[in-house]
């Protein structure tokens, strides 16, 4: 062992082992096989393990990307990947245990099925998620250039604007060639990105209560215009695009970053009523929403039209009870139409809960608040406020996503067309949920290149103080 | 009720035992973690092992306890005074941050090393991790509980 | 940070901006920074707290889904599974009180199970259950025990999975006598109309008939069905209707028994009550605002007044015109509700609930002293199901106690689970001295000199009956429903019986014979 690890050494290689992420990994591993055989052995009514090819190349890309982090010495957190993998994991199991013709693409000449092409999306995500882990050092490209970023997000959403496909009634993929996807999933990413950046350079003036509306104390207006000026639009066209959940998303985690920036609770309060007002105003002029709020309130009085899909899922939690029919043993499709329309990609939590039963569902909700936990605690010791905001909002990006289509599918919330992060089919949501956990597995590393000192590259309230300093006044003087 | 539906049954409960053993390992990994950073008062943050020091001041071997913030440097001032003749009068600065500690160069002649890296301005460090200060190698380690 | 301070001073001032232990939050030492807003991680606490939360509440509607509501949700009709199991799960059978077989599962021709239906006269109470076209009747009441879908034992759920056959079928013992539901059925031939039986001392329903009528074998055969449905609903008469449960009927004379339990439990009359203008009235008419109420034409107790027992014997309106005015719209109202009208009764089938007046009008919601007068004896716009005509027979034999009407006696399921359920009361209407009054002008109005007259062909031989029966007047060129409603024996109450053929004339004329035969031919079946 120390003769391979000193030849490593002079070659440059210093592995570090990551010894409870081999062991989590395993767990989840064998996981995948156990389900995989239980599956298999409910359609073939004798007990077998079946074709081995898909979870064998869903492990094999779990163990890369592991023996990668080993190799590279990198020191990042050890239990996110292997939440992520789970999730994979279940969502592997999910698409082979579906009607394999809900989604078919032909890659290559070659058509793909709903679980190869899953695994497919999984094992690109992966190497993306890997690759960033390993390759970001350093956050300027991130931290420099946000209003880039701002303008290539608005840029995206305008191209699907113009050119996008109508999937039921929604405005949301992008077609390019042969490949599809949907930008207001990469939206989010860049959200994040942009609002981090703006809240960590301008927290101190924007915590600063200058204006007072009647009881309320309110920061400097002009300092909230450009970032209310993106929400605004990233809200505006998500609406126009009919995308609610996005918008719900975006909402929320726009919220929460305000407030854990500034930390005004009045933000919040007039964040929530901007928000009773918007949602009051967009139920009495959209009639698409006017529907899913009104299914959400009473599914029961459409019960073959528009509460057709929230009773279909809420039959398949009934049915699952708390050990779940066990996996195949479900009921996805009755006489060769799916239960659920879209189980696939908005109802793949009540799929889950019907199979795997409460114990099943609630194991779900635990590996996202772990996702929650792991990530809040890569913020707590994050290096600088930069950093922290933005392992805040990729965290929230994940957590609150899946928490506004599960509420859905429990009927808790109205429903909204959001994918599950990490479980629903799609290549667009795969690609950048993997991408929100590798940059979190980046910025967890305790090896990264530090933040740059507030002198080297001051941030407003430094041109202002200095400044101010020069003049001989005071800061306060200068700011107002 | 025949074998194969036992079985079956069997298999499942177990994929579902097999989940419920990843949060038993998680919730075991975030005990060790809560417990590591929980100190108690009056305690040392963190411990600095001296693993070589040629010239014997401090000698090597020794354990420094740290407090939050710790400058380095053969000035009697510093909170560790390591004499050496390499070490500037003002060397370093080592200070825990939050949750993270951090190692400051103040400009020292002969520089700070961190795992064999120059430390320009300023970098992060975790336990287990080496600084190298004039001829004085330092291992920051976890307090003892 | 190399300035002129001198090292202590440094020190000191770095020291004084340490963080307390509690404080997680980084601080800014590096770099000259003045007062900068707490730190970032200040607020994580709070923002894990929010997560938390909203977790938890996602892990109680989970659990109420999956635990508190999952029994529900997996045997109600609509749900696919249950569709789905009802068409391959065996079902239970249904049999009535003799043992007979109301229906059973059969092979059918592909491998879906087919359902049986060997006394197809039970249909209005049985239904059906076909693929094609669900299920009605006692067959979608029971849907979810006869599929075995909802388990009879508590804690079951839980288990069930773990079975070779998950589902445990009950099969439905219910109260039903064939015997006289096809003697019922036979009597009344293709007269369109309805019978209900009822034992009074528990409710339990003996016959129920509702002609026209389907064969549900027909509706329920793969084949043949849809063209047969298709022809049922091109027809004007509804034969998938359930008259004895649903049809809504003018009552005429026996709403009469309705009025005297009003009067008598509101104490507005008494058995002894007379109206003196009574005679004159015979001849003139009683005029009540301006409208002429008659009795109808008769040769006997016309020289005077009369009292409870009379009136009720020779069917007498304008005595029960004055007795509902005496008694006033609350009263008529109150005792009507307690009876069951104005709402779906407590059956097993669905019901339409009967109604004393339309509702809209000042005067308690009837419109005015004219409606209300004609309310009294069963005309204005009384409306009234057969099942509910059955029930105020049953509850006058019943010294006033009004049991709750039902049809399953027991469940008995595949693994040999057996469960009872029990006659229930539902009111006290009259007491037991009022309900007494009422039976003996009862008796009167079938065995009494003059009531024979009217109605004493329901008379079953040798033992004393009771009866009221009714002419229930339509518009002027129809004919009047033929209504009879009554129980026997007097003193011993073993069956109560509401009997309307549609359009069938004087009560007389069809009801009564009828209702007497079929009271005979039960208290005549071996027990």
């Amino acid at each position: 062992m120390a003769v391979v690890a000193r030849a490593l050494h002079t070659v440059g290689i210093r592995p570090r082992f990551r010894w409870r992420e081999t062991a989590l990994l395993s767990i989840v591993g064998l996981t995948l096989l156990a389900g995989w055989a239980s599956l298999q052995s409910h359609r073939e009514g004798e007990l077998t393990l079946g074709d081995l090819t898909l979870p064998g190349v869903y492990l094999g890309t779990l163990a890369a990307v592991h023996v990668a982090f080993v190799m590279t010495g990198r020191r990042m957190d050890q239990l996110l990947f292997p939440a992520a993998a789970l999730l994979g994991g279940l969502s592997l199991l999910l698409m082979e245990r579906l009607p394999q013709d809900l989604a078919a693409q032909s890659f290559f000449g070659r058509l793909l099925p709903l679980a190869p092409l899953q695994l497919l999306w999984m094992v690109l995500g992966f190497c993306v998620l890997g690759t960033l882990a390993i390759v970001v050092r350093n956050d300027g490209w991130l931290r420099r250039y946000k209003y880039s970023w701002a303008a290539l997000g608005i840029f995206l959403l305008l191209l699907v604007f113009v050119f996008g496909d109508s999937v039921g009634g929604s405005r949301l993929t992008l077609r390019i060639g042969p490949l599809a996807g949907q930008p207001s999933e990469l939206l989010k990413v860049i959200l994040v990105v942009f609002l981090a950046g703006y809240l960590a350079e301008n927290r101190a003036l924007l915590s600063v209560a200058s204006t007072r509306l009647g009881p309320i104390r309110l920061p400097p207006l002009p300092y909230l215009a450009p970032m209310m000026v993106m929400w605004g639009l990233a809200l505006a066209i998500v609406i126009v695009q009919r995308d609610l959940g996005a918008a719900l998303l975006f909402f929320l985690v726009f919220l929460a970053l305000l407030y854990v920036a500034t930390q005004r609770a009045s933000y919040v309060i007039i964040g929530l009523a901007l928000f009773a007002a918007g949602a009051l105003a967009v139920y009495e002029l959209f009639p698409h929403v006017r529907v899913r709020v009104d299914v959400w309130l009473d599914p029961f009085a459409d019960p073959l039209g528009a509460g057709y899909q929230v009773i279909r899922a809420l039959y398949a939690f009934g049915r699952g009870g708390i050990l779940g029919t066990g996996l195949g043993a479900g009921l996805p499709q009755v006489g060769g139409t799916p239960s659920i329309p879209a189980i696939h990609t908005d109802f793949v939590f009540a799929a889950l809960a019907e199979e795997l039963g409460l114990l099943g569902g609630l194991a779900i909700l635990a590996v996202y608040a772990l996702i929650a936990q792991r990530g809040l605690r890569i913020a707590a010791r994050a290096a600088d406020d930069y950093r922290a905001l933005l392992a805040i909002g990729l965290t929230l990006v994940i957590v609150v996503q899946a928490a506004i289509i599960i509420g859905g599918n429990l009927r808790l919330v109205p429903l909204t067309g959001i994918t599950l992060p990490l479980v629903s089919y799609g290549g667009s949501s795969l690609i950048v949920n993997s991408i929100v956990i590798g940059l979190l597995l980046a910025l967890s590393d305790r090896g990264v290149e530090p933040p740059p000192l507030p002198g080297q590259r001051a941030g407003r309230v430094e041109r202002l103080r200095r400044r101010a300093r020069r003049v001989g006044g005071k800061l306060e003087e200068a700011v107002s | 009720m025949d074998a194969f539906t036992v079985s079956l049954w069997i298999l499942r409960l177990t994929f579902v035992v097999l989940i419920y053993l990843f949060f038993f390992f998680v919730v075991r990994a975030l005990w060790r973690d809560l417990r590591s950073t929980v100190v108690g008062a009056g305690q040392a943050l963190a411990r600095l092992v001296v693993v070589a020091s040629p010239e014997g001041r401090p000698m090597a071997g020794t354990a420094l306890p740290l407090d939050a913030v710790n400058t380095i440097g053969r000035d009697v001032n510093n909170s560790i005074v390591v004499d050496d003749t390499f070490v500037s009068a003002e060397h370093a600065a080592l200070t825990f941050r939050g949750r993270a500690w951090y190692v400051e160069d103040h400009g020292s002649t002969n520089g700070t090393w961190l795992n064999g890296q120059r430390v320009e301005s300023f970098l992060p460090l975790g336990y287990g991790d080496e600084l190298q200060v004039g001829q004085v190698r330092l291992r920051l380690e976890r307090p003892q509980a | 940070m190399n300035g002129p301070a001198r090292p202590e001073g440094r020190l000191e001032a770095l020291r004084r901006r340490l963080p307390t232990r509690r404080r997680r939050a980084p601080l800014p030492l590096i770099g000259r920074s003045g007062a900068r807003p707490a730190p970032v991680a200040a607020s994580l606490l709070r923002l894990s707290l929010a997560v938390l939360l909203a977790y938890g509440g996602l892990a109680g509607g989970l659990a109420y889904w999956q635990v508190v509501e999952a029994q529900r949700l997996s045997s109600d009709p609509q749900n696919p599974l249950v569709l789905a199991a009802a068409r391959q799960a065996p079902r239970g059978s249904i049999l009535d009180a003799t043992g007979t077989i109301l229906a059973r599962n059969v092979q059918g021709s592909g491998r879906e199970p087919l359902r049986q239906y060997p006394v197809p006269e039970a249909a209005p109470v049985v239904g059906y259950s076909s693929p094609i076209y669900g299920t009605s009747g006692l067959e979608r009441a029971y849907d979810a025990q006869l599929t075995g879908l909802r388990s009879l034992r508590q804690g079951d759920e839980l288990f069930r999975k773990f079975r070779a056959q998950p589902y445990d079928p009950n099969d439905l013992l219910i109260s039903l006598d064939v015997r006289l539901q096809r003697a019922a059925a036979r009597l009344l031939g293709d007269r369109h109309g309805a019978v209900v039986a009822i034992e009074p001392a528990t409710g339990r329903v003996l016959a129920m008939v509702s002609n026209p009528t389907f064969d549900p074998n027909r509706l329920v055969d793969p084949e043949t069905g849809r063209r047969y449905v298709a022809r049922l609903r091109e027809r004007d008469d509804s034969p998938l209707l359930n008259r004895a449960t649903q049809g809504l009927y003018v009552p005429g004379s026996v709403f009469k028994i309705v009025t005297a339990s009003a009067g008598l439990g509101s104490g507005s009359i008494r058995p002894e009550t007379t109206y003196e203008s009574q005679p004159e009235e015979y001849e003139t008419g009683f005029l009540v605002s301006g409208f002429r109420i008659r009795d109808f034409p008769r040769n006997f107790q016309t020289d005077h007044p009369l009292d409870l027992y009379e009136a009720t014997e020779v069917s007498s309106n304008i005595w029960y015109a004055h007795a509902g005015l005496d008694t006033g719209p609350e009263n008529l109202l109150e005792w009507a509700r307690r009876y069951g009208f104005g709402e779906r009764l407590p059956f097993e089938l669905s019901t339409q609930p009967s109604q004393v007046t339309g509702g809209d009008g000042p005067l308690e919601g009837f419109l005015d002293r004219v409606e209300l007068a004609n309310a009294a004896y069963g005309q204005g716009q009384v409306l009234v199901t057969p099942l509910q005509m059955a029930l105020v027979a049953a509850t006058v034999a019943n010294e006033g106690l009004l049991m709750r009407p039902k049809l399953v006696d027991s469940m008995r399921s595949a693994s040999g689970q057996e469960t009872r359920l029990g006659p229930e009361s539902w009111r006290q209407v009259l007491s037991p001295s009022q309900a007494r009054v009422i039976s003996d002008a009862m008796q009167l109005a079938v065995e009494g000199e003059f009531g024979r007259q009217l109605a004493g062909r329901a008379r079953v031989p040798g033992v004393p009956t009771a009866g009221k029966s009714g002419t229930a007047q339509l518009a002027e060129d129809q004919d009047p429903h033929s209504w009879f409603i009554g129980f026997a024996p007097a003193d011993n109450p073993q069956i109560a019986i509401a009997v309307i053929v549609e359009r069938g004339g004087a009560g007389a004329q069809q009801a009564v014979p009828m209702a007497g035969e079929l009271m005979e031919h039960y208290l005549g079946l071996p027990r």
